[in-house]
């Protein structure tokens, strides 16, 4: 149904179009034809033409009667005749014909001719005949200007139908121009719909898509919860459990031991509750960092102390300070957040490097472990929320520590980036703006 | 060519001095800013200049006829004419301005043959302005007819 529609505007349009040139060119013809039919022409000019006939035949009348020469006598002759002869050419002869006012005309000439006054011809006579030829050209001169009115109103009456004619043409092309750029505009409106229909369609794609990642987002958390929340409560269940089996009481190694295990879980549990309520207060922005400029060397050396982890770790500092323009309390928790992933997924005789570097306008400090890397697709997904590598899923671990240090660093205007370190293990990659020495 | 062309004008000469007019009678007289004031060409001094022919309609006759005469500039030259305005006088009196440029713009003639045959007081000779009006198309026009004088006698030159 809507393809023929299409057809049928595809049609009308093409009909439109045809009609609209076609109308032109009519018009143009018209206009052609009145520029070839406006020129005026010399044999329009009957009226003095016949004039002047009347006054040569008046003029050779007053020669005759009057004492002028023999000579002017002849000139007038001459000149009558020629204006006889004039009207018996071509154009004007037809002119006369079809007024019907050429009957007897050659007649009078013939006659005038044969009383030629330079041949001796009888002057008498030719008085006479002049006299009477006057007479007759009066009656006709006011027929031949009728005629020539009636022939230029006709001409007139023929240029007006052309010019109406053209007008008519022109006022059509202007009806169908409109039509056409009626449909245009409603072809390109049409056009303009499917575009923000397409927009919409793309927008709705989108809104799924994030729906989806946030669901995503949700399973994980299931996750975490059944795993993370889970495996220190069930801890202190079994303690409990043991404490309190009946006979046999625990001796007071066995409490101390099992105080230790408890108190451990429940340190997990409120490390992990810490993590998400960060990460709450970093989405809802509530996080401002206090920026000033500090050593990241001692912010550095300061987390790896707070781990308490022993010789494992080794602050590698360079010949130069490196000196960061950021928060020192959101830096130490991003730098203890990947000393702790570094410890917990690369084995325990391992060791750890932290490496501050100034890298010209940016203060580093990687992270580097020997433990076993990441893949390329746990690379692509390591800063999304709650994602845990599937070959760790049982250890601690929120699923939210990297997301949140990539939220801290970037927060300071940094960038916390991840890549494999050669020969084995990641390479923790924490820039942030430096202060360059002057 | 021309030797065919003086002989035919020859005998047309004769035909003409028969019924009445001589060689030396004055065909055409120019006034104004010309040599003296004053000059009179003959029938003979026209001779002298070289000749043209025009086939062109007309507005008062049918078909195309063969005009042959002298180029009007030819004329003006002859006279050692200078102005911007001709003024042409016809043997009615039929008085007409034309400007100079015309005459350098186109090739207009002042025939004194038609078809081969003389023109004459009775007709529209012995002289007739013939603008080339089928070479140009701006000359289909009553302004231009106008200029078209028979029974040309006298121009004024200023």
């Amino acid at each position: 149904m809507n393809r023929l529609g299409a057809y049928w505007r595809s049609a009308g349009l093409g009909a439109l179009i045809v009609v609209c040139l076609g109308l032109l060119i009519v018009a143009a013809t018209n206009i052609i034809l009145i520029e070839r039919q406006m020129q005026i022409s010399a044999t329009q000019n009957m009226t003095w033409i016949f004039g002047q006939t009347q006054i040569e035949a008046l003029s050779l009348s007053a020669a005759l009667a009057g004492d002028t020469s023999s000579d002017d006598v002849l000139l007038r002759y001459d000149l009558l005749v020629s204006r006889l002869n004039l009207l018996r050419d071509g154009p004007q002869w037809r002119f006369l014909s079809e007024a019907g006012l050429a009957e007897g005309l050659m007649g009078w000439r013939d006659g005038l001719l044969r009383l030629d006054p330079a041949e001796g011809g009888d002057t008498a006579a030719l008085k006479a005949h002049v006299t009477a030829l006057t007479t007759a050209l009066r009656q006709k001169a006011s027929q031949v200007m009728s005629r020539e009115w009636q022939v230029q109103s006709e001409r007139l009456d023929r240029l007006s139908k052309l010019h109406l004619l053209a007008l008519a043409a022109i006022i059509g092309a202007l009806i169908s121009g409109a039509a056409l750029a009626v449909l245009l505009v409603d072809r390109e409106r049409r056009l303009m719909r499917a575009r923000v229909d397409r927009l919409r369609a793309e927008r709705l794609q989108r809104d799924l898509n994030r729906e989806r990642a946030a669901s995503e987002g949700y399973r994980r958390f299931a996750d975490l919860i059944a795993h993370q929340v889970r495996t220190p409560l069930a801890v202190i269940d079994s303690a409990m459990h043991r404490l309190t089996r009946s006979g046999n009481p625990p001796t007071p190694e066995v409490i101390h031991a099992k105080a230790d295990v408890s108190r451990e879980a429940v340190a997990r549990l409120v490390r992990l509750t810490d993590t998400a309520l960060l990460m709450a207060r970093v989405d809802r922005g509530a996080v401002a960092p206090d920026l000033a400029c500090h050593d990241l060397d001692r912010i550095a050396a300061t987390a790896i102390e707070d781990l308490h982890a022993g010789r494992r770790v080794t602050l590698r500092s360079g010949n130069r300070p490196v000196t960061a323009i950021c928060d020192p309390v959101l830096t130490s928790e991003i730098l203890s957040n990947l000393l702790s992933n570094a410890l917990l997924y690369s084995p325990p005789h391992t060791e750890i490097d932290v490496r501050p570097v100034l890298n010209g306008e940016m203060a580093m400090c990687d992270v580097c472990d020997q433990g076993s890397g990441m893949t390329p697709e746990e690379l692509t997904s390591a800063f999304d929320n709650f994602m845990r590598g599937a070959r760790h899923r049982d250890l601690p671990g929120s699923g939210l520590g990297l997301p949140l240090a990539r939220h801290l660093a970037r927060l300071q205007g940094g960038d916390l980036t991840l890549k494999p370190r050669e020969g084995g293990g990641l390479i923790a990659r924490l820039s942030l703006p430096g202060k360059v020495a002057t | 060519m021309t030797a065919m062309n003086r002989l035919l004008f020859g005998t047309v000469m004769l035909a003409v001095s028969a019924s009445g007019a001589a060689a030396e009678e004055v065909l055409l007289t120019l006034t104004g800013a010309v040599t003296g004031g004053q000059v009179e060409l003959t029938q003979a001094d026209l001779d002298a200049l070289e000749w043209h022919e025009i086939a062109t309609s007309t507005t008062v006759t049918d078909g195309q006829p063969v005009f042959r005469g002298v180029l009007m500039r030819d004329i003006l030259d002859h006279a050692q004419a200078s102005g911007d305005t001709v003024t042409a006088r016809a043997l009615n009196d039929y008085v007409i301005d034309i400007p100079m440029v015309d005459f350098h713009e186109f090739d207009v003639i002042a025939a004194l043959y038609m078809d081969g045959i003389a023109l004459t007081p009775r007709d529209k000779g012995p002289v007739w302005i013939v603008y080339p009006r089928d070479d140009h198309s701006v000359l289909a026009d009553i302004r231009y007819d106008m200029r078209w004088v028979w029974q040309l006698r006298a121009l004024h030159v200023q």
